[in-house]
């Protein structure tokens, strides 16, 4: 009952939901605290929205649960490292066009070597274990390891640092508030890849097709088009989303280590959990909600952070269980 | 009494042709070696690993009676092994005196907080798919391990607890040479859990010969046809779930009072021994409970005589400082053989044996007829 | 005989465990409609779906236009000029009708443009709710467009699976008229329980039970014939 309660106000009580969100934190946190938890929440919630929104498309349209999301992750995160090494100077050089020049370097080569990564995996190993979702758990999992385990060969097993364009450093001082330039960009990122693929996903026949499967893979194939062709191009495209969420992250966190899949891996599956499967919408929104209440109940209760998110994400599976935007409704 | 009917009749020929069979005879020669080991190969290292071997087998088959019995995926259940070792290690360790009083309570704690959990956990999940209980589980057992080093003063954080095993089983305890060997506690303790792993091993046998068991493997194949026939498919998986974590907590109570030491963090964390426990199961065989033998002793044999495998590579082939990076990173290997394990034998030894069989004797039926 | 546009021999298909088609044959000829009739569970959609590839058949074979197709993928089969409408209508409701449109029209030519003018004049509610959500349309408009989905590109041979389940019988009227146009330019399969649907359309039928084709022939004779009629598909004087 109470679900179909939820489902006819859902959009209301999405937004009031979202706005209670954001102005509760402001009884137990002073204003520019706030803002800059705020801000901080953003940015995470968009890094989030990088990983989980490829997690979310390829689950909707191809029923498989990637586990090897988080190792693409920490992949695209290690080759943009390297060619940051490469082009170390126009990373360290005081010019937003250098800066940028390397930083669209990384990303381009970290999209295209992981999407190149996940055609493999795709067309290897998950394409042997369609329709069984244990097996497909069990074999990315198993990719996982190799995948991480190929990082410690590759790169070595130690935490590197990674160093963030020196244009992108620092902080501007607005009114009083500490704005991180970093966490700034990581939303302008997460704002332009969501539109690209709205765009993408709403004006392009390609687009309408992907959508099209996610509602009904059968009826896609029955009427003419190469199903499997279009699994392998959105499996790349969801892990170059990672590679994508991953670079964006090592310079968050100024680090790279092998295991920096893992943490948000889970966090990626609790967005799209809350956010609905098969939706780009939901993916963005379950992201920001989830990086604004860690944020916000770090700074509160530092250990419960973590722990709320699960909280909001079994309250979520127990009253509406598709989800907060599931495709097709 | 009414005559016995056919069915009765075959069941009855049944577990006599049962007793006599080549497998019956394998099990009882593994179970002879694993009691016979501490006299034949006295050295710790190799007590050590049997005792491994059995504890895993018997946690590797609890297991599987979620995965493949119940068909359901929980990347929890290190996290239950260490909360039974954790239960012990409070009530032996830093909160009680070692005594069998507190040994006892210690394994009734063990069971008692998995169960309590288990249920909590399939009621708050069960309802969503699959893949999803697993990513919950994954994270809930996550927070376990960090809830477990930050409330440091209550589980003693990252130093861990130390336990004091009592009496017969303490390292103190001597009773004197017997057949080549001192019978002292780390002995006594041996047999122990090796007579408790049976015992779980053979109760985890009986549950899925049981009527309840077959409901379960119904599920498992169609969920919605067990549903159909009138099925609470939720209330069996439950159970199901129950039973298995129940297990798993008291192997890991077991472990506990075996290695003397409980620490979130350390070798095997909760999350290598997830990682083991799948390696295993998958090796071994799904829903064969004795796979579960095969794929802990297969495993821990591995992974106790690897640093000899990788000296052995690394005479053989001086020049390849690639295969020795490799080499080094063991769980790549494991990773790799998991993966081709998964999709060349998913039946794993047991299963893959058993099918094998099950083909010969329809072929020779297929014969006769 | 030999010139039937899709033959279809001692098919096998297995859902899971279940042998659902048990070696079943028919032919469809060219210029007519050919209905499946049959009681629940027959097989018939079943056939449809293994005809279109979203079903494996065990063995047998299928040939359409002198080609083998019954180890092609569905995607190649519907290339080759094979429309489906399954039974619960397939279509896309989160995508507008525009949408699905688009999604169906393999190419962006003039003649498919051609056929797409011609479909919306025959179905005009399409025309009317072209930009509206696919989902909010009645249920004889959703039938309407899974119809013409189908036709929009050169179909040569349309499978249509129970359109008129849960319709009311004016909307039926309205899909016999559609399915008569479309048969002058397609050959059409059509699933039915419906015996009004089926004897106003069909020129020929086939009589599934078990998997298996159990008796054949051509529309009239069965009109007229009762006790087939209710032996097989259940209908009794006066329903």
């Amino acid at each position: 009952m109470a679900e179909s309660v939820f489902r006819r106000f859902s959009q209301q009580l999405t937004l009031m939901g979202v706005v209670v969100l954001f102005v509760l934190p402001l009884i137990g946190i002073p204003p520019t605290t706030y803002l800059t938890l705020t801000i901080a929440g953003l940015a995470m919630g968009m890094l989030l929205f990088l990983v989980a929104s490829g997690v979310s498309i390829i689950f909707g349209l191809m029923d498989v649960l990637n586990f090897a999301h988080g190792a693409l992750f920490a992949w695209g995160a290690y080759v943009g490292f390297t060619v940051f090494n490469l082009l170390m100077p126009w990373v360290e050089a005081d010019s937003l066009t250098l800066n940028l020049a390397v930083f669209l370097a990384a990303m381009a080569a970290a999209m295209i070597a992981v999407a190149l990564l996940g055609i493999l995996l795709e067309r290897v190993i998950v394409r042997r274990v369609y329709g069984n979702h244990l097996f497909q758990i069990l074999i990315t999992f198993g990719a996982t390891i190799v995948l991480v385990e190929l990082i410690r060969v590759f790169w070595g097993p130690n935490d590197e640092v990674m160093r963030v364009p020196v244009t992108f450093r620092g902080n501007w001082d607005i009114l009083d508030i500490i704005v991180y330039r970093y966490r700034v960009i990581c939303i302008i990122i997460g704002l332009v890849v969501y539109g690209v693929l709205q765009l993408i996903l709403k004006k392009t026949k390609l687009g309408t097709i992907v959508r099209a499967g996610v509602e009904d893979r059968d009826m896609v194939q029955a009427m003419g088009h190469n199903i499997y062709l279009l699994f392998t191009g959105v499996f790349a495209a969801g892990a170059a989303l990672a590679a994508v969420g991953g670079l964006t992250m090592s310079l968050f966190s100024l680090q790279v280590y092998p295991d920096m899949g893992g943490t948000y891996l889970l966090f990626a599956f609790i967005v799209v959990i809350i956010g609905g499967l098969g939706s780009v919408t939901g993916s963005l929104v379950g992201a920001l909600i989830v990086g604004l209440t860690y944020n916000y109940v770090a700074y509160l209760v530092p250990w419960a952070a973590a722990g709320v998110n699960i909280l909001i994400m079994i309250t979520i599976l127990l009253i509406r269980p598709t989800g907060l935007f599931p495709a097709g409704e | 009494m009414a005559e016995p009917t056919p069915v009765h009749l075959f069941h009855m020929s049944e577990r006599q042709r049962q007793f006599k069979s080549v497998g019956f005879f394998l099990k009882m020669a593994v179970l002879l070696l694993f009691v016979l080991v501490p006299f034949l190969f006295p050295s710790f290292k190799t007590v050590d690993l049997t005792m491994q071997i059995v504890m895993f087998a018997a946690l590797v088959a609890s297991f599987d009676i979620l995965l493949g019995y119940t068909g359901i995926l929980s990347f929890g259940h290190g996290m239950f092994f260490g909360i039974g070792a954790y239960c012990v290690a409070f009530l032996i360790g830093k909160y009680g005196a070692p005594t069998y009083g507190n040994l006892i309570l210690g394994f009734l704690l063990a069971g008692a907080v998995s169960a309590i959990l288990a249920l909590l956990i399939s009621f708050l999940t069960l309802r969503v798919k699959a893949i999803f209980f697993a990513m919950i589980t994954l994270a809930i057992a996550e927070l376990a391990i960090v809830l477990a080093t930050k409330l440091s003063t209550l589980t003693g954080g990252e130093d861990g607890i130390s336990l004091f095993t009592p009496g017969i089983f303490s390292p103190a305890f001597n009773l004197g040479p017997f057949m080549g060997i001192d019978i002292n506690g780390r002995v006594v303790t041996y047999y122990f859990i090796l007579f408790s792993c049976l015992a779980l091993f053979l109760l985890m046998l009986r549950f899925t010969k049981s009527p309840l068991g077959r409901v379960l493997q119904a599920i498992r194949d169609n969920v919605q046809r067990a549903e159909a026939l009138g099925y609470n498919t939720f209330f069996y998986q439950s159970v199901s779930i129950t039973f298995g974590c129940v297990v798993a907590g008291l192997v890991g109570a077991l472990y506990a009072i075996w290695v003397r030491y409980v620490n979130p963090e350390s070798s095997p964390s909760v999350m290598t021994i997830m990682l083991d426990v799948l390696l295993m199961v998958i090796i071994g065989g799904m829903g064969t409970l004795y796979g579960g033998i095969i794929g802990a002793a297969f495993l821990k044999v591995t992974q106790t005589y690897l640093p000899d495998l990788q000296h052995l590579a690394k005479d053989l082939f001086p020049q390849a400082e690639f295969l020795h990076n490799v080499m080094e990173r063991w769980l790549l290997l494991f990773g790799v053989l998991f993966i081709l394990v998964v999709i060349f034998f998913p039946k794993g030894v047991i299963g893959s044996v058993r099918e094998y069989a099950a083909r010969r004797k329809a072929r020779g039926l297929n014969k006769m007829a | 005989m030999s010139d039937a546009i899709l033959t279809v021999r001692g098919v096998h298909t297995f859902i899971g465990r279940h042998h659902i088609l048990q070696g079943i044959s028919f032919e469809a000829r060219p210029d007519a409609v050919t209905v499946l009739l049959g009681r629940n569970g027959a097989g018939k959609s079943t056939t449809l779906k293994t005809t279109i590839g979203l079903l494996p058949s065990s063995k047998g074979s299928i040939v359409y236009q002198g080609e083998a197709i019954q180890d092609r993928k569905p995607y190649e089969i519907a290339r080759r000029g094979i429309g489906f409408v399954p039974e619960h209508m397939g279509i896309f409701a989160g995508l507008t009708v525009e949408e699905n449109m688009r999604v169906a029209m393999l190419a962006e030519d003039a003649d498919t443009r051609r056929r797409l003018e011609r479909t919306l004049d025959m179905f005009a509610d399409l025309r009317k709710f072209w930009r509206a959500r696919a989902g909010n349309l009645s249920g004889g408009q959703k039938q309407m467009l899974a119809i013409a989905r189908a036709i929009v590109n050169r179909t040569s041979l349309l499978l249509i699976d129970e359109p008129s389940k849960g319709l009311a019988p004016i909307i039926v009227d309205a899909l016999i008229t559609a399915i008569n146009q479309i048969k002058e330019r397609s050959v059409v399969i059509l699933v039915e329980q419906n015996f009004y649907m089926a004897s106003s359309v069909g020129d020929y039928f086939f009589i599934l039970d078990d998997g298996r084709v159990v008796h054949k022939g051509d529309m009239p004779t069965l009109i007229e014939d009762e006790a087939l009629q209710s032996r097989y598909l259940g209908i009794s004087k006066g329903a």
